[in-house]
């Protein structure tokens, strides 16, 4: 029986903690009395996944079998979610892969001859032919790749459509494909309680005119958050315009959910709590320390984005969509949720090497905003951790190091943008449509690697909520100067950090460590 | 003639060593069989057809596993790491129910091993390659290491037909697949050449299904006239098997194949050539994996 996460308390005994530290690791002693909040332990997967598939798929939630959906001569679509989930990307054979095979057999046992796969990034990057391969496989990949398995481009002016506005005013986009096909089989893997759902198509498949009616500053600050549906205005205007996608074009989901298990056996120790830790995970962390100490970044990056993670699939369910993404969240949350009990003064977090928007690329200072204060600070419910003007202190080298062929126009953003300004509503008002349709990074969206042209400025909301609610926010370890670009504090060491925080939080405040990845969800009481 | 006659006796004994002496001074004096001929001579080997040797020791153990570490730890990670060669339509060679010939475009030395490159295992481990017996085999110990390398045997681009099929149809009806360049010699502009009917022969004779291929890139990798290999992108193109029609003949049928090869060529997918999705989906299938127990 996998243990469930825990609240533990430092005291004489509790030995040092890991934190992450980009592309390395610390080990760090709290204050006596801190507390250290673990997640819960990966969940037993399913033994036979792709026999709980061909269940799924035969007996769908609130929908008709799939099989039944398929005839000869109808127009098939296939969308699937890019290589941002899971992170790290799973090890061989993904999920998706799996759930793809068994609706490709049944609709060549049908004969449906008009087939397309697309991957539907959204505004991400377009993932290089090994990307897609290792999520795919190699037999959809060597069957469809290149002229019947792409990937979605929101910037093509003849591959977008243009469906209609909600009752809010939102305007919602689909891939052109997607919305002449009879029937839009969506294959998702949700990792965090914000994936999936309604938020599959009407990202995944939109162009910037879709995604900019939610993805704003506006929505992003009245989303708390958006980790958790009920309470996020992100996911409500997804859900409103996933309502209009449906009223379009049949729409059959598939979704699927993986455990915590993040790690490779080499990397064990980082899975495991301190206190579990053998004399070989003591030693693989001192090796690791000591090489992560030494070698240079370009080399370190290398080692850690082989990493490939040994994600179990803990559930698959397949129909309507609300029905469908009850059910995921309800997984999600057996896997992730940990019982947090009140706020605390200061929060601490090690911010590891690796977020969604940077699979094979160094993560740039927007990015470890976009992790550190965006994603890892938004991993709760009710409440967040940290108290209103608490402090949030993260660990990350934060160097000034971007990738010119994936983040051409986060050099662009943090150069001028955020040498200018940070607040959020001015830079959209100033900046938004400058960024977001620029040729150039309009063109190297479409034809080279790179991220959108406005993804930074959707990278710096993602942490608008964070930086609003933290009264200060200081990164151990990083660039100073870059660090002071961000807006934030730079601290050598974490008994620095904490002398600093003292200042904002007075003497004596409450310490929480949240020790992940893995990843939890703190439901904070 | 007895030793006494008067024409033997030591005269005769050094006039018969001396007339060996001569012998040997001619051949040494001659060795050199290869050097430069005035240009008005015929090649020999366009007068004398290649020896009859299929080179049966190849395809025997323990060369056979030689062969295939040879090749496993020698020939295909360099291939992979000079071309990165993408392959289209593998599923066509996967499972193969009985011989085919492999009938490919050729610019470059490389062509063969990034043909073996292209097959599954167990498809490579049964193929055989046609290599000239004129330009491989004139040097046996350069013939016999190529042919411990690629499972080569001479194929004589003169003997005439029926040179042709002799060996090959053996190697056919013993279960082998064979790879053919129908063009007969590499491209010397890269462009594909026509095709020699002898792979519509053969095909009709033996009824062997023939495999088009196209390979693109293997001119700029390594063109004719080039001692070593340049890094380069290669896409090998897979086609779907192809057999004779009852009345159709081995020109006709050449033709076939030649079109098919060429229009494999072209950039879009082929589903008449390649087959549709469904076609090759099913192909790939792999094999039904047995689960201990019944419980998910």
């Amino acid at each position: 029986m996998p243990r469930p996460g825990a609240v533990i308390e430092v005291d004489r005994n509790t030995p040092p903690v890991l934190f992450h530290y980009g592309e390395g690791v610390r080990l760090e002693k709290l204050p006596l009395g801190a507390r250290i909040v673990y997640p819960p332990d990966p969940l037993e997967p399913i033994a036979h996944a792709e026999r709980a598939i061909k269940r799924a798929l035969a007996k769908p939630l609130e929908d008709d079998p799939l099989k039944s959906l398929l005839r000869r001569g109808m127009k098939l679509t296939i969308a699937f979610d890019d290589l941002s989930l899971p992170l790290p990307p799973m090890a061989a054979p993904d999920v998706r892969q799996l759930v793809m095979e068994e609706v490709i057999d049944m609709a060549a046992e049908v004969g449906v001859e008009d087939i397309h796969l697309i991957a539907a990034l959204g505004l991400h990057r377009r993932m290089t032919e090994d990307e897609i391969r290792h999520i795919v496989g190699e037999r959809i990949f060597s069957t469809f790749w290149p002229d019947r398995l792409y990937q979605h481009d929101g910037e093509d002016p003849e591959l977008n459509v243009y469906i209609g506005k909600t009752a809010e005013g939102e305007e919602v986009t689909l891939h052109k494909r997607a919305a002449e096909s009879d029937l839009v089989v969506y294959v998702n893997l949700t990792l965090v309680p914000m994936d999936g759902g309604h938020k599959s198509m009407s990202t995944g498949l939109a162009s910037y005119r879709g995604i900019r009616a939610h993805h704003n500053a506006k929505t992003l600050l009245g989303s708390r958050s958006y980790m958790n549906p009920p309470d996020s205005a992100l996911h409500h205007s997804c859900i409103r315009q996933g309502q209009l996608i449906e009223d379009t074009v049949r729409v059959f989901h598939i979704e699927t959910t993986v455990n915590n298990h993040a790690f490779p056996a080499i990397a064990n120790f980082m899975q495991k709590r301190e206190t579990d830790w053998t004399a070989q995970d003591q030693a693989m962390f001192l090796g690791m320390k000591q090489l992560t100490d030494l070698a240079p970044p370009a080399f370190k990056r290398n080692i850690f984005h082989a990493m490939r993670a040994p994600y179990g699939m803990t559930s698959v369910q397949a129909g309507q969509v609300d029905a469908v993404h009850d059910k995921t969240m309800e997984a999600v949350r057996k896997q992730l949720t940990v019982r947090v009990e009140g706020q605390t003064d200061i929060v601490t977090m090690g911010v590891p090497y690796l977020g969604p928007y940077n699979v094979n690329s160094p993560m740039n200072p927007i990015l470890v905003v976009c992790m550190g204060v965006g994603y890892m600070f938004n991993f709760y419910r009710n409440k967040p951790v940290l108290r209103k003007g608490g402090v949030l202190i993260l660990t990350h080298p934060c160097r000034y190091e971007f990738d010119a062929v994936q983040h051409p126009s986060y050099i662009d953003y943090y150069d001028e943008v955020l040498a200018d300004t940070r607040d959020p509503f001015e830079i959209e008002k100033k900046y938004e449509q400058r960024f977001a349709e620029d040729p150039w990074f309009r063109q190297l969206y479409r034809k080279s690697h790179a991220y959108h042209g406005i993804h930074p400025h959707y990278a710096w909301i993602w942490a608008a909520h964070g930086i609003d609610h933290a009264g200060d926010i200081i990164i151990v370890g990083g660039e100073r100067d870059v660090v002071h670009r961000l807006g934030f504090k730079a601290a050598s060491t974490l008994e620095d950090a904490f002398e600093m925080a003292e200042q904002t939080v007075g003497r004596y405040p409450s310490v929480t460590h949240m020790r992940m990845p893995p990843i939890m969800l703190a439901d904070v009481e | 003639m007895t030793w006494y006659s008067g024409q033997g006796g030591l005269s005769g004994l050094v006039r018969t060593i001396g007339r060996a002496a001569d012998d040997v001074k001619r051949v040494r004096r001659a060795w050199h069989w290869d050097t430069p001929r005035p240009h008005t001579w015929p090649e020999v080997s366009d007068v004398v057809p290649a020896r009859a040797s299929d080179l049966g020791w190849a395809r025997q153990e323990p060369v056979r596993s030689i062969r295939y570490l040879i090749q496993r730890g020698l020939l295909l990670p360099f291939t992979e790491a000079m071309a990165h060669p993408k392959v289209e339509g593998r599923e066509w060679v996967r499972e193969l129910e009985r011989p085919v010939i492999f009938a490919a475009n050729h610019s470059s030395h490389a062509d063969t091993s990034l043909i073996l490159h292209a097959l599954t295992d167990r498809a490579r481990d049964r193929t055989v390659v046609a290599a000239a017996a004129d330009y491989w085999f004139k040097r046996p110990l350069l013939g016999n290491i190529v042919s411990l390398f690629l499972n080569t045997f001479p194929f004589s681009r003169t003997g005439g037909a029926q040179a042709q099929l002799h060996s090959s149809s053996q190697l056919l009806k013993s279960g082998w697949n064979l790879v053919l360049f129908p063009e007969g010699s590499r491209s010397p502009d890269g462009r594909i050449q026509e095709f020699k009917p002898g792979v519509g022969h053969l095909a009709n004779e033996t009824g062997t299904p023939v495999v088009p291929m196209h390979i693109r890139g293997a001119y700029q990798v390594m063109p004719r006239g080039q001692k070593l290999p340049l890094p380069g992108p290669i896409r090998v193109r897979i086609g779907k098997p192809m057999s004779p029609e009852p009345k159709e003949g081995s020109r006709e049928f050449t033709a076939r194949v030649e079109k098919a090869v060429r229009t494999l060529a072209a950039e879009p997918k082929q589903p008449e050539l390649q087959g549709t999705w469904i076609e090759r989906w099913k192909l790939s299938k792999p094999r039904e994996l047995r689960y201990e127990t019944d419980e998910t």
